[in-house]
């Protein structure tokens, strides 16, 4: 089994893609058709390709701006919960802290309350409590960034944790009998051999603040809005306007995959990590 | 695109035209001058009248009064919540707020509004000169308080209209045929009994025609409200069941024991015909909203139905999104015989009068601004392409717009149908607790729909439910 | 050298900004589910209510049916994108030309927001615009209609979640088992020990932290999913697909009944932690829990 068999191989993963690929291709689809020409007999291939969805959604300043909100809070986001949870779960693995293991388990319950409920102390918080004269947290980016740490910090946390502990602390042991300071034990031990997990931590947090949509809605206004308001601003309100609504589900999808393929190498990187314990 | 397109030119030309009239420029910017630079914050449903209010008149008012217009367009749902809580917690986020019509007796009950007429009244400075509330359609009776003073300025104001393929009904062998097959000439229903006919006789014809063709829409998505909507504005009136069924002054009684008439024989009725009339229509209408019954008319795939009157302009003249541009008849919705004699006495009504209005919440801190803005909307000068972008109408004035009458005649009559027959159609009863029975017991609802219920049973168990619901929010004693 | 005070320090942001984001509210939301509290209520005012609120709840057959529903999807949609995403993790760390494509590929489902999945699926399944409805009845004579039919809606929604969720499984376990040391495989081949196992002596052992951590971040998003179902069916038809966090969205939203849905919020976070709680101490055993130390 370990002797590859390229064809077979090949057409295992092309059939897996196709059928991965199928509603995203079949948005693509949905995005190339006028209002019109939607209804009827569905067809797959694609004869006229009605770009006034794309213009329309492209030459639009709200997008524009949904668009810029929504990479700016996810990539802040990403950042700031990766960087919090590397050295929370460095703090939760090589220290003995009391209650390490409750307060472990504590991170986590965080993201298990049901959204909805949620929402109205948060708004307070945001247009009541947190309030410095004119400014307020509500429509703010920030509001957002620090909020999704909610959600993402314990996940982040979570999937840190393994990658953390399967680095033996003997290397860093031996990094402080050299004389190593803290951070450079965390810089340059930790750092390197936990990047697989990092890349991907870092993914998916980027992945949960950039589809969020119910927080989004709620606590912000006009400034700070996110598209996937913006698509559900589509869907629920002009109803029936599909085609522009996939076309804008399409447009989002490329910061998306920018953003994955800048990370995602950091992942292949790990794969020969197991030689560098030997 | 041509919509659009009108929209702005017409922006372009209100604007040539406030700038030649110069007493009501000097209005503006007299008015504005103490407000200049201040910024008022307001939310609505991002609907084709209200999004006209964002990209066209926001824009005009900031550039006449200097007072910037921030506008949140969003979703059904999220506008009520955020305005709500907003007011609730009296925060000052948003300075108007968007009323759907039957919102307005919760937001009142709540005192949530400022007293349009009375606040212009306390400041003279600030009425413009051809604000004119006289001039308003009945329509915003709906949103008076109980001395007749004015809580909302009307934004839109529809009726659900009954439109009908007038190129099949007109077509020849589609004639004959119907006249072989029913003995009777084919003409848009007057009753449910020819309709349920005439919906019978189209869905036949597309399955012996083998074209894409049935013989009604129905609005009964099993997964959102709009379906129960549908059942009591606009089918349970046609049967004498008017107000939900409930009886306010009875205690607020739903079931029949106790005097309502939820589950009353006409009711059952009612539901049996709508619930029945599934057989008749496209697949797709257990998943449609009031937007998916426009589009799947608008897409030629239905001879009938009942569709907001927000989505006649666009279904009758726009070839971009409407495969029945100049195909498409208005009618009134067919009745139970008394029912019409009723709407026309004014004790009952055949349909549903929906709409919405901007408001001014308490806790708004710009009160002076908003109310110029308000008032900024309602001018008659600015309706008329407004009327023809959205198919609405909140001013008597606009009906004697040459645009709309153009437009009127496009649409086979809609706008005249809808200011000499708007008195027939209602909006929805005087209740602050609407979505609360809605939710309780659209559930209930959406199972006659999938027929896990029948029609009797599931009526028999959301009286029940509505009576439990009212009983705990203390409407019910 | 390593001194307490700098473990906390590493802590301290992460414990604050929880604090402030999600002990504040919780509390407030605690608060409220001891009141009777709607604003269209005949009596707006907050009034207290004792344990009223959930004892309502243990008769409320529309909760109790929701909550259901949602452990029958979660265990559904998580059981499959476990096991389809170690398959998919296994496969990657083999070397096949076009590796980094058939990955993105496989990783793109994530990368659409919840609710433009929900009107995807939408889109393919909506009986005249959808190809899926289309094509069963012509080519099967099998009536598709997720808006009618309440087994075929709950499906359609396990189905969705499987396709979106599952390469986040697999992104999961691709870095855990790329992090992995070699020499236990070594040694287990020395041994000569079979593929089954190798999988059950020292693959499943050493991702076992990695597993629990994608089910327990799946069963718990299960549990909140809101959007995706939302846009897909709005929890219809009926209530067949109405999950525990649609409902309590209905209840707290359009209902404004914020004592009830506040009870409720509690009550399924507590059950949500029992259940990841029991899967936890099940999964872990003892020596585990204490390794780091």
């Amino acid at each position: 089994m370990t002797r590859p068999r390229p064809l077979l191989s090949i057409l295992f993963w092309t059939v897996s893609s196709l059928v991965t690929l199928f509603p995203i291709y079949w948005m693509f689809v949905v995005s190339a058709k006028s209002r019109v020409e939607l209804f009827g007999k569905p067809n797959f291939i694609i004869t006229t390709f009605f770009s006034e969805n794309y213009i329309k959604t492209l030459t639009d300043p709200t997008f524009q701006k949904y668009m810029f909100n929504s990479i700016v809070v996810a990539t802040t986001n990403a950042a700031l919960v990766t960087t919090l949870a590397l050295f929370a779960t460095y703090a939760l693995t090589r220290y003995k802290l009391t209650g390490k293991e409750n307060i472990f388990f504590w991170t986590i319950t965080n993201r298990m309350a049901p959204p909805a409920a949620f929402l109205l102390p948060l708004f307070l918080l945001y247009t009541q409590v947190f309030v410095v004269g004119d400014w307020k947290l509500f429509d703010t980016r920030t509001g957002l960034i620090l909020l999704y740490c909610v959600f993402n910090l314990p996940f982040a946390i979570w999937t840190l944790r393994g990658v953390i502990d399967s680095i033996p602390s003997e290397l860093d042991e031996a990094a402080f009998v050299d004389g190593a300071k803290t951070w450079q034990v965390i810089w340059y031990v930790i750092l390197p051999l936990a990047k697989p997990g990092l890349a991907v931590t870092g993914i998916l947090t980027w992945v949960f603040a950039w589809n969020e949509y119910l927080f989004a809605a709620t606590l912000t206004s006009v400034h700070a809005r996110t598209i996937t308001t913006g698509l559900a601003e589509f869907v629920t309100v002009t109803g029936t306007n599909w085609g522009q609504m996939a076309a804008t589900a399409m447009l989002t999808l490329i910061p998306a995959i920018a953003f994955l393929a800048l990370v995602q190498k950091h992942i292949v990187a790990g794969l020969t990590f197991g030689a560098v314990k030997g | 695109m041509s919509g659009l397109k009108r929209m702005m030119l017409g922006a372009i030309a209100a604007g040539l035209m406030a700038g030649v009239a110069p007493a009501k420029a000097d209005f503006w910017s007299d008015a504005g001058k103490e407000l200049t630079g201040t910024t008022i914050r307001g939310v609505s449903e991002s609907t084709p009248p209200s999004n006209y209010v964002k990209n066209v008149l926001a824009p005009a008012f900031t550039k006449a009064t200097g007072i910037n217009v921030e506008f949140e367009a969003t979703s059904w749902d999220q506008m009520y919540d955020k305005a709500i809580k907003d007011m609730e917690a009296n925060t000052g986020i948003y300075d108007f707020v968007y009323i759907e019509q039957d919102a307005v007796y919760g937001y009142l009950a709540r005192d949530f509004l400022v007293d349009i007429t009375k606040f212009i009244a306390d400041n003279p400075k600030l009425k413009a000169p051809d604000y004119d509330p006289a001039n308003f359609t009945t329509f915003a009776n709906y949103f008076k308080g109980k001395d007749g003073d004015l809580f909302g300025v009307p934004m839109e104001a529809f009726i659900k209209v009954y439109l009908y393929r007038k190129d099949l009904f007109e077509d020849p062998a589609v004639k004959e045929a119907f006249k072989a097959k029913y003995n009777r000439d084919l003409a848009p229903a007057k009753n449910h009994a020819e309709y349920v006919e005439i919906a019978d006789f189209f869905t036949q014809w597309g399955k012996d025609k083998g074209i894409e063709l049935w013989g009604s829409t129905v609005q009964a998505n099993t997964g959102h409200p709009a379906s129960w909507y549908e059942y009591v504005e606009s089918v349970a009136p046609t049967f004498g069941v008017y107000n939900w069924g409930i009886d306010a002054s009875n205690n607020y009684a739903a079931t029949v024991e106790h005097g309502g008439k939820m589950n009353s024989p006409e009711a059952k009725k009612a539901l049996e015909f709508w619930v029945g009339l599934l057989k008749d229509a496209p697949p797709e209408s257990t998943a449609s909203t009031w937007d998916e019954v426009a589009a799947t008319f608008g897409a030629g795939r239905a001879a009938q139905g009942l569709v907001y009157g927000e989505n006649a302009a666009w279904i009758a003249t726009d070839e971009s999104k409407s495969k029945v541009v100049g195909k498409v008849g208005v009618a009134l919705p067919p009745v139970e015989p008394g029912v019409m004699e009723a709407a026309e006495a004014g004790t009952g009504y055949i349909g549903y009068y929906d709409g919405g209005a901007f408001g001014i919440p308490h806790s708004s801190k710009n009160k002076a601004a908003a109310a110029l803005f308000l008032q900024y909307i309602a001018q008659p000068s600015v309706q008329a392409d407004w009327a023809v972008a959205g198919s609405r109408i909140t001013l008597q004035s606009t009906y004697d717009d040459p645009k709309v009458q153009a437009q009127d005649a496009k649409t086979d009559g809609y706008y005249t149908l809808m200011r000499d027959q708007g008195k027939l159609f209602a909006g929805a009863p005087p209740y602050p607790f609407h979505n609360q029975v809605r939710e309780a017991v659209a559930p209930i609802f959406y199972q006659a729909i999938t027929g896990e219920l029948t029609p009797s049973d599931a009526l028999d168990q959301m009286a029940t439910t509505a009576e439990a619901e009212l009983t705990k929010l203390g409407y019910r004693k | 050298m390593r001194s307490q005070s700098v473990g906390w320090l590493f802590l301290a942001p992460t414990i604050l900004i929880l604090f402030v984001f999600g002990v504040w509210p919780f509390i407030y939301v605690m608060v409220i589910s001891f009141f009777d509290w709607n604003s269209f209520a005949a009596d707006p005012t907050m009034r207290f209510s004792g344990v009223q609120n959930y004892r309502a709840l243990v008769f409320d057959k529309g909760f109790l049916m929701a909550l259901w529903n949602t452990l029958k999807f979660g265990v559904f949609a998580v059981t499959s994108q476990v096991i389809l995403g170690y398959l998919l993790a296994q496969l990657f760390m083999k070397n096949f030309p076009l590796k980094g494509l058939f990955r993105t590929v496989h990783t793109l489902p994530l990368m659409i927001a919840p609710v433009a999945v929900g009107a995807t699926w939408r889109l393919m399944t909506v009986p005249g615009l959808g190809p899926i409805p289309y094509y069963l009845d012509k080519w099967f004579g099998y009536e598709f209609l997720i808006s009618r039919y309440v087994g075929q809606a709950f499906m359609t929604t396990v189905v969705m979640d499987i396709w979106h969720w599952t390469p986040l499984v697999t992104l999961t376990l691709l870095a855990a088992l790329s992090s992995m040391p070699k020499e236990p495989f070594e040694q287990a081949q020395i041994d000569g020990a079979n593929r089954v196992q190798t999988f059950w002596y020292v693959t499943l052992p050493m991702l076992k932290p990695a597993i629990l951590s994608a089910v327990f971040i799946r069963l718990m998003d299960a549990m909140r999913t809101v959007d995706e179902v939302w846009m897909l069916t709005g929890g219809g038809p009926g209530s067949a697909t109405r999950y525990i966090g649609l409902y309590i969205w209905r209840v707290v939203f359009p209902k404004t009944d914020y004592g009830y849905g506040s009870a409720m919020s509690l009550i399924t976070l507590y059950l949500t932690i029992v259940m990841c709680w029991l899967l936890y101490a099940g999964l872990v055993a003892r020596r585990d829990l204490k390794r780091p130390e």
